[in-house]
């Protein structure tokens, strides 16, 4: 149990930087997720707070203790490896249960501890096997127990779910969410799923090259973003992102179309943001501008309809009974209670619509 | 001509070659360890004597068993002095180690001297007069000054356990920093996480991980141990008296100084027993499954 504080925490290896001079406040007992693009510094975060790597400037706290100069056994974290790190010499059981030993868990109390977290990732048919003859996926699920089999501090996970297949990571999914209620243990979670990111957070800090964009509840990131690349990162499909200006009040496109009026003043580059979701489907006429439909796509809990104007395209989703064909007419109006409005030099959020 | 004939073609000028040099010899040897074969005399070798030799070595020569002591002895000692040494070093050179530097290269530059200029280096070095470790120790130890070395039994065989083991570092060094590299770092970290100190990390994850690489050192170093001659021969010469004569050292002396090549072929052949052994084990560490 405990919070998890970084101050001014910066990695470099020779001039690359790889986080900079980031802070993070973990609460006690909090999920927080770490999500961004590849090779964004969520692993070289996460392995700082393990002890794996040493932040070449600023300080790391577990609890209220500053935890620089610890070393990782010392830091009582458990920690799964994107690569899974399992011990390829010993049985499934030996990998689970070798935290319970090196830290002097009592005898009788290993095996009963092993069996349950292995029973919690549904491998307990492979316990006596080694890890070379697991699948993938089965392996990432030994490190998964055997991070869960201990109750840390803090949990510290790498894209632990990465390599199983679609159904068995719903369901990992909730077992994880239930667990982590369940084992109230600060956990910090790497991802560049965000649908694993939504789900599980409490808090989500959206990660690119190295710095930190935005930390916030999945509500607030998905519906507050704070800039351009938050806003593009973040949703499926991703948001429709509008180059244009606004002149008296309204919002012009790159080709001179008038869209939507917006509550901020005239200003010559700006880029509007709406989601598929807030972009209506009406009858032509009903809406705010005509367009033709480029593609009809029907993904069976709802359809995507791609129009374009201009250099532009926007996606709307639509009803799931909605049936159209390409080059139909469509009415489109933008919800004006969810758009967003993003400087484009700055890539900063500067108002809503 | 059919490729099935065409293939077993191929390979007969090389079985040829091994069986020219390796197979015919080790077979005419046996032959000759059944017989006095004295160069010294005529039509040889003389008669054909069965078991001897055997029996001569075995029951009749302490000389025999004084160099399988020496030779065991030597072994064992050369055997865990190099690899203990050579582990250590490996672990600070290793990539993540703490001395990970452009030395590995000069690592080999001992290995790559002939163990006979080892042996003449060493002599010097050792040299109660003017060698270096005696001007050293000289000056460390007053009371060390000027000991010859060479000519007390004890200290001459501990010379050429040195002299061994300085020449055979590098070499299982750059082979366990290999057998170490190919450790994945992910097993060692996470053990470190999962709680583990240097020492358990190194007990339960690393050693169990170098094993196959670990044994193919020991056993390839042991079986060059046992056949150590060069070195002894131009140190010691199997002296002083004959308390660093090996079993090689002791084969040659009594075939090629005494002439008796037949009971030479027959303590010869008795070393085979252990070399197969070892062989053995080697090349299942070596050709091993999985
Ligand atoms: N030991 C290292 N030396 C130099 N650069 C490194 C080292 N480790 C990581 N990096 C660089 O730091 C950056 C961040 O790496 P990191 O592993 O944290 O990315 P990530 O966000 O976890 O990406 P992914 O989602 O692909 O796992 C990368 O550009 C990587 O190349
Ligand atoms: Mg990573």
């Amino acid at each position: 149990m405990a919070r998890v504080s970084l101050t001014n925490i910066t990695k470099r290896w020779g001039d690359f930087i790889g986080v900079d001079n980031q802070s993070l406040e973990i609460n006690d007992k909090e999920f927080l997720v770490l999500l961004g693009p590849s090779g964004c510094g969520k692993t070289t975060t996460m392995r700082m707070i393990a002890g794996l790597e040493e932040p070449t400037a600023g300080e790391i706290r577990i609890g209220d203790r500053v935890v620089n100069d610890d070393l990782p056994k010392d830091r009582d974290v458990a920690m799964v490896f994107q690569n899974y790190g399992l011990y390829p010499h010993m049985t499934i059981f030996d990998n689970i249960a070798y935290p319970l030993k090196v830290r002097g868990t009592p005898k009788a109390e290993v095996a009963p501890r092993v069996e349950k977290a292995a029973a919690q990732v549904e491998l307990t048919e492979f316990l006596h096997r080694k890890p070379k003859a697991l699948s993938g996926g089965q392996r990432q699920r030994v490190a998964l127990a055997r991070a869960i089999v201990r109750t840390p501090k803090v949990f510290l996970m790498d894209e632990p779910l990465s390599n199983l297949d679609a159904k068995l990571r719903v369901t990992m999914r909730a077992e994880l969410k239930h667990l982590s209620r369940q084992l109230q243990i600060t956990t910090v979670y790497v991802t560049h799923d965000q649908i694993e990111a939504m789900t599980l957070a409490d808090r989500v800090a959206v990660m690119k090259n190295g710095v930190i964009q935005q930390l916030g509840t999945p509500d607030e990131i998905y519906n507050d973003p704070a800039n351009l690349f938050v806003a593009g990162f973040i949703g499926s499909p991703a948001m429709n992102l509008i180059n244009g200006s606004v002149k008296d009040g309204m919002f012009v496109t790159t080709g001179g179309t008038s869209l939507v009026k917006v509550g901020i003043s005239d200003r010559d580059a700006v880029v509007l943001g709406v989601r598929a979701e807030d972009v209506e489907i009406h009858q032509p006429g009903e809406g705010d501008i005509d367009l033709k439909v480029y593609a009809y796509e029907n993904t069976g809990e709802s359809v995507m309809l791609t129009v374009q104007f201009g250099q532009q395209r926007v996606i709307a989703r639509g009803d799931r009974h909605l049936r159209m064909d390409m080059d139909d007419t469509v009415g489109l109006r933008l919800n004006p209670d969810h758009l967003y409005l993003f400087d484009p030099a700055s890539e900063n959020r500067i108002g809503n619509g | 001509m059919q490729d099935k004939r065409l293939k077993y073609l191929l390979v007969v000028p090389a079985v040829l070659v091994v069986f020219a040099t390796a197979i015919w010899p080790l077979i005419d040897s046996l032959r000759l360890s059944f017989t006095v074969g004295r160069l010294t005399r005529p039509n040889f070798p003389q008669a054909y004597i069965g078991l001897e030799n055997y029996n001569w070595a075995f029951f009749d020569e302490p000389a025999f068993w004084n160099s399988v002591t020496v030779t065991s002895i030597y072994t064992i000692v050369t055997v865990a002095l190099t690899t203990l040494i050579a582990l250590g070093l490996a672990m600070l050179l290793a990539p993540g180690g703490r001395l990970r530097s452009g030395v590995q290269t000069l690592l080999i530059l001992p290995f790559a001297m002939s163990p006979a200029l080892i042996g003449v280096s060493f002599r010097f070095m050792f040299n109660p007069e003017f060698g270096l470790f005696d001007a050293f120790f000289g000056l460390l130890f007053p009371p060390l000054a000027d000991i010859s070395w060479l000519s007390d039994p004890v200290l001459a065989f501990v010379v050429c356990v040195i002299a061994d083991v300085w020449g055979w570092i590098p070499f299982l060094t750059l082979v366990l920093i290999g057998g170490l590299a190919s450790i994945p770092r992910d097993t060692i970290e996470a053990a470190q996480v999962d709680g583990a100190g240097g020492w358990r990390v190194f007990k339960d994850v690393t050693l169990p991980q170098l094993m196959p690489v670990l044994a193919v050192v020991l056993i390839l170093k042991a079986i060059f141990s046992l056949k150590t001659f060069d070195q002894v021969y131009m140190l010691t010469n199997g002296g002083p008296g004959t308390a660093t004569q090996t079993l090689s050292h002791y084969i040659y002396f009594n075939g090629f100084k005494y002439g008796q090549i037949g009971y030479s072929a027959s303590v010869a052949w008795l070393m085979v027993i252990p070399m197969l052994v070892l062989t053995y084990f080697y090349a299942k560490f070596v050709f091993r499954k999985d």
